[in-house]
């Protein structure tokens, strides 16, 4: 029986095949789009996951309120992890890391060679992050305060192929490590990746200073909530001499009004997904982009079906005649239901091999766009392979659901006679469909758009200095820094260096911060610290508000001299900055040390465009470590030459390295450009998927109205007014379709732009734009067949009966 | 073998009520072959759909093969035609993308007749009506009466006791249409009850009986004194 549907299935495939195609087209199109979302998430969401345990540990981090300045941050104090490893029964092991912010010079012999992912750890890091040992122990390879690990790949970068184990590496030029052992890349994602390791376990006692990052492993059994109430309880404790010395109070007393320092958890697992705080290890992924993508997923798989059912419906009265014979033949309703499903569960499952190899050619742009790294056969292939045949298998039921009940329920004598024009049946449900299709197309347009303007909006925010042209160089050695201010000049005799400074960070980095004093006021404020020269306000164009920058003459070297950035000053909240008196708070208020306030700078920021600004204070240093040179635009590359050439001259030890600030600042924005990428592609994705939908139907209408048309143009209707006719319709629907998309588009957007600290303003033009390209398309895909339908001789339309 | 007492049709759309079938009453006893007839729009099609069970009447009794059948449900409908009846119609109705084979078998499957049987009653059938050189062609690729024969093959091939043709040779040339009468005669001969619809006083002139029917109602009712024998 089986056989006869298949047989019937193909064979009426190849009979018509342009609504064969436009449906399995189609359909490949939706499933590839959700096989590639599927992937995406699989992989998203299997951070972590080969860790041994991992469902056990937790990462700490701080949330804290303290007159008045907020911090959200993974971090933690140096003393922590072993607090938790011998004060805590519940506690399996503990371990502590501090990252290495830029890349390290590791040095071999005579190789040289730079480490872009250096970190500090204690000795039971790979007692939680179990990485594969190739040589070397996990127990011991980080005891002690000289012991290095290196990955595979570094190590063969610094030693080729030599047995590593026991040599000797100088870590950027200045201490010695003994490689004790060479690790496997780890088989997963995981929220860091690490090149190398060095051991550091020496804990300075400290617990106001929340510099590192712990990792608690709990026992099995263990219930977090109780063990974070008993972790809190037992740290509150410990930072009560601290606030006593640095703040001057008692615990209970900060914490009455509106402040609050609160230890927190987050479980392994949830970090890369779920972790969007300041200070992250690097940027990780988010869970609404999650959301989002299969919210389109599902919004383009639904085109696709509408499409089906259309479709399937429109040409029923095509497969009326086969109906009443097979019914009188014997048929009952429920085999012929069947036999209808099979056909469409049938063409399912050819546009799913074909949505298999569009997923092969759409990987790689999209890998491009996401920076991920996915390939169909990888260890998550057979769920994909299941998830798709599921949703194929589902699709096909489905979607077949309505025009296998709906033939099958055509009766023999209506059919026989040739009836069949006038069973027009479902003609308002693929009203609905078509409105549905477009809706949801409409709305995709509109959320593009938005995206986009708010991408170019963060582009193109003032962000408060002018970092094109300005090449960022790390300086790497001691004498250099020292001396780096009688250089200056060297540099300059290029006429194309326009202008040279040092600063102590730049952006995308972490700077340092400590609390300050006011004079005058009990109030004390942690501010960001940033140490410049003379030149820093020159060479990045930042503007003063008020006083006066940092000068050379004006300044002696025995007093302090402050900048405050605008945030700073109304966080202190006083009139004037300028002339009053700061101080960092040394702990001690003997050792108070009171500079001059200079000025005011307008704020400029530091950590892309979704942090806050910060309250800054600036100083000035020759304890500076990231040069940065402002060059002409003319011949950039020959003069970035010459600078290295002078460069090498003088820090010879290392090899120079620079970047681009524009660069550096312009990745924080990556994730937002990719997330509209990504959008963009499916928008199109859905809008030829609707689009050739409507081809289908306005061809099925336009053969439906044949002899109307005949009879309207013996009667005198020109092409035009026929053409007028038959697309009246379909534009309605696309109106009808805009008018419930706009408020739908509205709700998300406003949602969406939420989660920016700076927006733009609602726009109108994408909603109005998208209207009109809705309209267009619709118009240009009916205009094509209500054309051909007009030109048509009226002769055939009315032999046609 | 078939009993029809007051059978009453009724079309209804918005505005419009037409009778189709008015209180309409006669028997025909197996193996018999009955012609209707009657001018367009008399309601022929009407009867003989409700005789096939593919309408509903709207009043008054159908006994078949001594059961009431007048109101049963579309599948109680379904059971009774799927094993007793086979038609015939005018244009043919062959399902195009199915051979000559698959089509004549296509009422064995429903019946759930397995396939090795299937395969050798189609055969023998094939052969007898001629059209076994045939056999994996399209309907698109046979002529009016090829395609004709067919029918005529899918209707007999689960040897039904009634045949219903609906104005079988409306669409054929006058020799092919010769052909399917012959054919319908050899089948009368062999047993089967045929009921047919025509227009053609030349077609009705190969069966038994003759009625004529007029705005839904009988109006006479002959027997044929001269059948037309087979040569």
């Amino acid at each position: 029986m089986f056989k006869n549907y298949i047989k019937v299935a193909f064979r009426s495939l190849n009979k018509n095949r342009t609504y064969a195609i436009i449906n399995i087209l189609g359909l490949a199109l939706g499933l590839a789009v959700t096989i590639l979302v599927f992937m995406f998430i699989k992989d998203e969401t299997s951070y972590e996951k080969h860790w041994n345990g991992y469902e056990r540990v937790y990462r700490t981090g701080i949330k804290a309120s303290v007159m008045g300045q907020t911090m959200d941050a993974p971090v933690s104090p140096s003393p922590m992890a072993n607090a938790f490893r011998t004060e805590f029964t519940d506690v399996e092991t503990a371990t502590r890391i501090n990252t290495v912010k830029q890349e390290i010079m590791v040095r071999y012999e005579q190789t040289k060679v730079y480490i872009q992912k250096a970190v500090h750890a204690d000795s039971t890091f790979f007692k939680i992050f179990d990485y594969e040992f190739v040589h070397g122990d996990p127990k011991t390879a980080l005891v002690g305060e000289n012991s290095i690990v290196l990955t595979e790949e570094s190590a063969r970068k610094v030693f080729g192929d030599v047995n590593p184990i026991g040599k000797i590496v100088k870590y950027d030029n200045r201490q010695d490590y003994i490689v004790k052992g060479i690790v496997k890349e780890p088989k997963g994602h995981s929220h860091f990746q690490f090149d190398m390791f060095m051991s550091r376990n020496t804990i300075r006692n400290y617990w106001m200073s929340n510099g590192q990052y712990t990792y608690v492993k709990l026992k099995e059994g263990v219930d977090a909530n109780a063990f974070l109430t008993k972790m809190r309880s037992n740290f509150m404790k410990k930072i009560e001499p601290d606030v006593e010395r640095f703040l001057g109070t008692t615990v209970a007393e900060l914490f009455k009004g509106e402040s609050f320092y609160e230890y927190q958890i987050i479980p392994l697992k949830d970090i890369h997904l779920h972790s969007i705080k300041e200070m992250e290890i690097q940027q990780n992924g988010n869970i609404m982009y999650i959301y989002v993508f299969i919210g389109i997923a599902l919004l383009v798989i639904l085109i696709a079906g509408i499409n089906f059912m259309n479709l399937s419906t429109a040409r029923a009265g095509k497969r009326a005649k086969e109906v009443g014979v097979r019914k009188v033949s014997g048929a009952s309703k429920k085999m012929l239901v069947t036999q209808f499903l099979t056909e469409s569960v049938i063409q399912s499952f050819i546009a799913l091999f074909l949505a298999f190899v569009l997923v092969e050619l759409f990987l790689p742009g999209f890998n491009n766009i996401l920076e991920t790294e996915l390939y169909l056969f990888n260890s998550h292939i057979i769920e994909t392979v299941v998830f798709s045949l599921i949703v194929t298998l589902f699709y096909g039921l489905f979607a077949g659901s309505y025009p296998a009940f709906f033939l099958s329920s055509f009766q023999p004598i209506s059919v026989l006679k040739g009836d069949v024009t006038k069973t027009n049946g479902g003609a308002l449900l693929r009203k609905i469909l078509v409105i549905t299709q477009f809706t949801a197309s409409t709305i995709l347009i509109i959320g593009m758009i938005i995206i986009f303007q708010q991408i170019s909006f963060l582009h193109n925010k003032d962000i408060g200095f002018k970092g094109d042209q300005v090449i960022v160089v790390p300086i790497q050695s001691d004498p250099m820094a020292k001396k780096f201010r009688n250089y200056k000049s060297v540099f300059l005799k290029n006429s194309n260096v326009v202008s040279v400074t040092r600063a102590s960070f730049y952006p995308g980095d972490k700077p340092n911060q400590n609390m300050y004093l006011l004079e005058g006021s009990k109030d004390q404020l942690p501010l960001w610290n940033m140490d410049v020269d003379y030149d820093f306000f020159k060479t990045l164009d930042i503007k003063m508000l008020d006083g006066r920058k940092f000068d050379r003459e004006k300044e002696s070297d025995s007093i302090p001299y402050f900048i405050l950035n605008e945030t700073a000053v109304k966080n202190f909240n006083i009139q004037n900055a300028v002339g009053r008196k700061l101080s960092i708070n040394q702990g001690s208020s003997d050792n108070t040390n009171y500079g001059n306030i200079i000025g005011v700078v307008k704020d400029f920021h530091i950590q892309g465009f979704n942090s806050e600004i910060r309250p800054m204070v600036l100083t000035i240093s020759n304890d500076l470590w990231f040069a940065s040179f402002k060059i002409a635009n003319e011949d950039m590359t020959s003069t970035i030459d010459y600078i290295e050439k002078e460069w090498s001259k003088l820090e010879p030890s290392h090899p120079f390295r620079y970047t681009f600030l524009d660069q550096k600042f312009g990745k924080l924005l990556r994730q937002q450009e990719n997330f509209g990428a990504m959008f963009l592609f499916l928008t199109i994705l859905a809008i030829i998927i609707s689009a050739m939908g409507l081809y289908g139907l306005a061809s099925y209408t336009a053969a439906q109205r044949t002899k109307e048309i005949g009879i309207r143009k013996v009667l005198g209707a020109s092409v035009p007014e026929v053409m007028r006719m038959l697309t009246k319709d379909f534009m309605k629907l696309v109106l009808v379709a805009n008018i419930f998309a706009w408020p739908i588009t509205y709700l998300l957007a406003k949602n969406w732009l939420s989660n920016f600290s700076y927006q733009i303003d609602m726009p109108i033009l994408p909603y109005v734009f998208a209207t009109l390209l809705a309209l267009i398309i619709a118009l240009i895909t009916v205009s094509f067949q209500a054309y051909k339908a007009a030109i048509s001789d009226p002769v055939d339309a009315l032999k046609y009966e | 073998m078939i009993k029809l007492n007051e059978l009453t049709k009724i079309y209804r759309t918005d505005e419009v009520e037409s009778t189709a079938l008015n209180a309409v009453s006669f028997e025909i006893n197996k193996g018999e072959f009955v012609s209707i007839m009657g001018p367009s729009g008399c309601g022929k099609s009407t009867l003989l759909n409700i005789l096939g069970m593919l309408d509903k009447p709207e009043s008054g009794s159908y006994e078949f093969l001594g059961n009431e059948v007048a109101h049963l449900k579309e599948k109680g409908r379904s059971d009774v035609r799927k094993k007793n009846i086979g038609f015939i119609f005018q244009n043919f109705n062959l399902i195009d993308e199915l051979t000559v084979f698959e089509n004549i078998e296509l009422p064995l499957l429903y019946n759930k007749v397995p396939a090795s049987e299937r395969k050798q009653r189609v055969n023998q059938l094939m052969e007898q009506i001629g059209i076994a050189h045939r056999a994996s062609h399209f309907p698109q690729q046979l002529s009016g009466g090829q395609q004709q024969r067919v029918a005529v093959a899918r209707a007999l091939i689960t040897k039904p006791p009634l045949i219903l043709a609906d104005e079988p040779t409306g669409n054929l040339d006058s020799s092919h249409g010769n052909e399917v009468m012959e054919l319908i005669c050899d089948l009368h001969e062999a047993g089967t009850t045929i009921i047919m619809v025509t227009h053609s006083s030349h077609d009705a002139s190969y069966s038994d009986r003759i009625i004529n029917l007029l705005d839904g109602q009988i109006v006479s009712e002959k027997k044929n004194k001269l059948v037309k024998a087979a040569i």
